[in-house]
């Protein structure tokens, strides 16, 4: 390596020392058709009939920076924010330490939303949130019930 | 520590006192700016919650120069709480008080942290797709776009799969792929595809022991040994036949280095501190392991067999005239994938059948 480029990595170096370190910019991704296959109910709510969403309605957002990416990039914001076009929902995931399983888990919770919204009560999200709602009163109220039937047992 | 054997790069480091290399010195060379953390409670007088602890640290993360001060702050403190991410605890954990311990930890991690020291390597482990790692400097830490490449993987033995099913009046035998991955680093693409496919087996090479000795204790920890052979084997220098020993493969599979040499000084300080610059520089033009991968490839692959190999976004066409100025390989550049920030990043080179 000659003085010259000697000189020019050494300034480099010191740049990155110092530089007080650019904003990362919210990258606007139109997500391959490929990489994510259609999808209707997903995780363990396998029997629930939600609407399917498909990647062309979607647009999704990661906080990745304008720099090269891949190996001369090592960074760790792996958010993931996703949006239903149509319906304007946006849902922000980081969940995970991995890119692949945020984006996962945001199609399963941005699928379960727009459901939510285009069918409302008639959504299976909204039935099953009703139910388990249901199942936890019922347990409170026998929980008290049995609570009282002590009580008087004692006092007799 | 790759980087202090070139004497160069050990002039150059020495003009960093930040980047202290791991094992020279126990403590930063300058006191990091700390303000008191009690200050900066929000909780009664002695007690910090996680919120707390993520803003201080945030603060002093930034006040150093240090990048992703908030997301560095949040995975340490998460991680020592048991959690992958700040957003995956629970309020009530959000609002306990931390114990002394926690408290003590955290600031052990974050010192290394305020050393440049990547975040992965700070709480040696990170997770790939749905593998969790052990990490240690300086073997490569994997990268979020090399998730998809396993992705492209999968779809094409499916594809395959299916094209041999298709036409049968029963399906045909359930597929072993044998797969052969160059560069495996802490073992991520291995395992992440041994995980994936069932039957597959995979002979894992890297030229640095540390690497070969890091994707050991992944298998282990994944309880992964049986269907894997890992080898200290370096590509370039050595003969490929000690690679064959499962007979022709279906897939190699490579995140080789392939940083343009010049543009190795601009890296982070994260990285030239503390990974295996061999595991990036990838020569003049980026290409050197590349060629050597696509010149073995032939000799290695049975007939349709493919390659699938992360490279630079410049990379692409360079590839395509080089495999056409090489005939003889009989290997052709099937597609190019973008990474999901949209950049060409993935290259599926097919072996032409004969």
């Amino acid at each position: 390596m000659n003085v010259p480029s000697l000189l020019h990595f050494t300034f480099l170096l010191k740049e990155a020392r110092t530089a007080s370190w650019r904003p990362w910019i919210l990258r606007k991704q139109q997500f391959s058709l490929l990489r994510m296959p259609l999808f209707q109910a997903a995780g363990k709510k396998n029997s629930l009939n939600l609407l399917g969403l498909t990647e062309a309605e979607l647009e999704e957002q990661f906080v990745r920076g304008d720099g090269p990416g891949g190996q001369a990039t090592n960074k760790t914001s792996n958010c993931v924010v996703l949006k239903h076009i149509p319906s304007g929902i946006v849902v922000k995931c980081h969940q995970t330490r991995s890119v692949e399983q945020n984006r996962k888990i945001a199609r399963k919770i941005l699928q379960e939303k727009v459901d939510l919204f285009y069918k409302g009560e008639d959504s299976d999200v909204f039935k099953e949130k009703k139910a388990s709602e249901k199942k936890k009163q019922e347990k409170k109220r026998r929980a008290k019930e049995n609570l009282e039937r002590k009580k008087q047992f004692k006092e007799m | 520590m790759r980087c202090l054997t070139q004497p160069l790069l050990r002039r150059f480091l020495g003009l960093l006192p930040q980047c202290v290399p791991v094992g020279l010195s126990q403590s930063p060379v300058r006191g990091p700016k700390q303000s008191s953390l009690r200050q900066s409670c929000s909780a009664r007088p002695g007690l910090v919650t996680a919120i707390d602890v993520v803003g201080y640290w945030q603060k002093v993360f930034e006040t150093n120069g240090i990048p992703e001060a908030r997301e560095s702050s949040e995975y340490i403190v998460s991680f020592v709480l048991g959690a992958k991410t700040f957003q995956s605890l629970n309020s009530e954990k959000l609002h306990t008080p931390l114990t002394a311990v926690q408290q003590e930890q955290i600031q052990q991690l974050c010192h290394r942290r305020l050393e440049r020291m990547p975040v992965q390597y700070v709480l040696g482990e990170w997770d790939f797709r749905d593998l969790t790692l052990k990490m240690r400097p300086p073997v490569f830490i994997p990268r979020p776009e090399t998730e998809d490449l396993i992705s492209l993987v999968l779809e094409e033995e499916s594809r395959k799969h299916e094209e041999k099913n298709s036409g049968l009046c029963f399906p045909a035998a359930v597929p072993h792929p044998v797969i052969l991955e160059i560069g495996c680093g802490s073992g991520a693409i291995a395992l992440s595809l041994l995980c994936k496919l069932p039957q597959s087996c995979v002979i894992a090479v890297d030229k640095e022991e540390a690497a070969v000795d890091l994707t050991k204790e992944n298998v282990h920890r994944l309880q992964l040994q049986d269907r894997i052979h890992i080898l200290h084997h370096n590509v370039s220098y050595s003969s490929a036949e000690q690679l064959l020993l499962w007979g022709p493969m279906d897939f190699i599979v490579s995140n080789p280095p392939y940083v343009f040499h010049e543009d190795m000084a601009s890296l982070d300080a994260e990285i030239l501190c503390y990974e295996d610059l061999g595991a990036l520089d990838g020569g003049a033009d980026g290409m050197r392991v590349i060629k050597t991968i696509l010149a073995l490839a032939p000799s290695l692959l049975k007939d349709s067999g493919s390659v699938f190999l992360e490279v630079d976004p410049r990379h692409p066409d360079m590839v395509e005239n080089w495999l056409q100025a090489h005939p003889d390989l009989l290997l052709t550049l099937r597609a190019v994938h973008k990474d999901f920030c949209g950049k060409p990043r993935f290259l599926h080179i097919q072996k032409q059948s004969r």
